[in-house]
């Protein structure tokens, strides 16, 4: 059961995004159109899965006061090989992804993850915080895409929501429409869970 | 100083394994990465100049030469020539340019026929903002480029409809398109220099 509750834990009570606020750089700098944010939470994920559950086999190796380099070598080298792999064998995949993986190098999340719970829990744990915090992190992508998709360009998922009389609100896809667009939901999301 | 060499050994052989597992990924992707990139260039000269069937590489040197004479501010901006050939006729030339865009370089390439009308352009690979410049990829973007005469350089409009030798801008990335109009006209001083 304390799988499902580590799983859970990363989706809604400890979200990446709407409550620990972490990795805001790609969460506001990619989420322009929803697939875009689906990707990149995707390609995060991968990697956090993999740093967590590797992290976690060696917490008793790697030595207190070296872990932050030897977690930042952990995760580079994590998502230097699913680059390769990606340009190997899915590189349409890649040419949609390829500027968004090497920023995975420098999200906060996994950095934080590996410190905050991969280093002091075991392996299923270890797993299943990463699948969690990995796909609350892709939920809350996604949406802020979505969001600023459908303002910004009156589409979801390239799909016409809007209808072409629409006129779309270009400051949605500019960089202050993810600030707007990140604040309200934060709020929303407060107003939803105090009302409880 | 006994616990500083433990450290260090330790972190040392955290390293030494991410660099075998790296060189062994690398090793195991490089080739298939290569052919890729070889098959997509190939498809790609294909693209903007369908009417060849075989692609012939021009003399890199010459081609900085020709740049050089024109005065190019940088005479290495058309990076690669192909001559496409249809049996043993001469049908039109590639030029790869890579201007710089709003996030870095813009690999660029561009399609004349011998007739001197430009017979494609596309965005091979970019750093654009997703959302934005990366809308240079899409194909309505680039078909704007088809069929435009070389007599004039090309010139950007933000309103209005485009022209014979106009490009409309992407809404929003003025800067990208700016870039790829500027590698076409480019790619078309070197053509009408070559083929005097």
């Amino acid at each position: 059961m304390n799988f499902m509750k580590n799983l859970w834990n990363g989706i809604i009570p400890e979200n990446p995004v709407f409550r620990l606020v972490l990795g805001m750089c790609p969460v506001l700098a990619v989420t322009t159109a929803a697939v875009n944010g689906l990707g990149m939470g995707l390609s995060t994920t991968a990697v956090l899965i993999g740093s967590n559950v590797v992290i976690s086999l060696l917490r008793n190796f790697i030595p207190s006061k070296v872990r932050i380099p030897a977690f930042v070598v952990i995760i580079a080298s994590f998502v230097t090989i699913v680059g390769m792999l990606l340009k190997a064998y899915a590189p349409a995949l890649d040419k949609e992804l390829g500027l968004f993986i090497p920023l995975i190098v420098v999200n906060c999340i996994i950095l934080g993850r590996a410190e905050a719970f991969a280093s002091k829990n075991k392996i299923m744990d270890a797993l299943a915080d990463g699948i969690g915090m990995g796909l609350g992190f892709t939920l809350a992508l996604t949406i802020l895409g979505m969001v600023r998709e459908l303002f910004g360009t009156g589409n979801i998922f390239g799909y016409s929501i809007l209808g072409a009389s629409f006129e779309p609100a270009l400051i949605m896809i500019l960089p202050p429409g993810a600030f707007l667009t990140l604040g309200l939901l934060m709020g929303l999301l407060n107003k939803v869970s105090q009302a409880k | 100083m006994r616990e500083i060499a433990g450290l260090s050994f330790k972190l040392f052989i955290i390293t030494a394994v991410a660099a075998i597992c790296l060189s062994f990924t690398n090793t195991m992707t490089k080739d298939k990465i290569a052919e890729q990139i070889a098959m997509e260039n190939e498809l790609a000269r294909q693209a903007v100049l369908s009417q060849a069937e075989t692609f012939e590489q021009i003399d890199q040197k010459t081609v900085i030469a020709t740049a050089e004479s024109l005065d190019f501010e940088n005479a290495e901006i058309v990076s690669e020539v192909f001559k496409g050939l249809k049996g043993s006729e001469e049908v039109g030339y590639t030029y790869k340019v890579l201007p710089k865009g709003y996030g870095g370089e813009i690999t660029v390439l561009v399609g004349i026929s011998m007739e001197g009308k430009l017979t494609g352009m596309k965005v091979v690979s970019h750093s654009e903002t997703p959302g934005l410049g990366a809308n240079a990829t899409n194909e309505s973007f680039q078909n704007q480029f088809k069929d435009k005469p070389t007599e004039e350089a090309l010139t950007v409009i933000k309103v209005g409809s485009a022209g014979d030798s106009e490009v409309q801008a992407i809404t929003g990335s003025t800067i990208t398109t700016q870039a790829v109009t500027d590698g076409v006209n480019f790619a078309i001083e070197i053509f009408k220099e070559m083929n005097k």
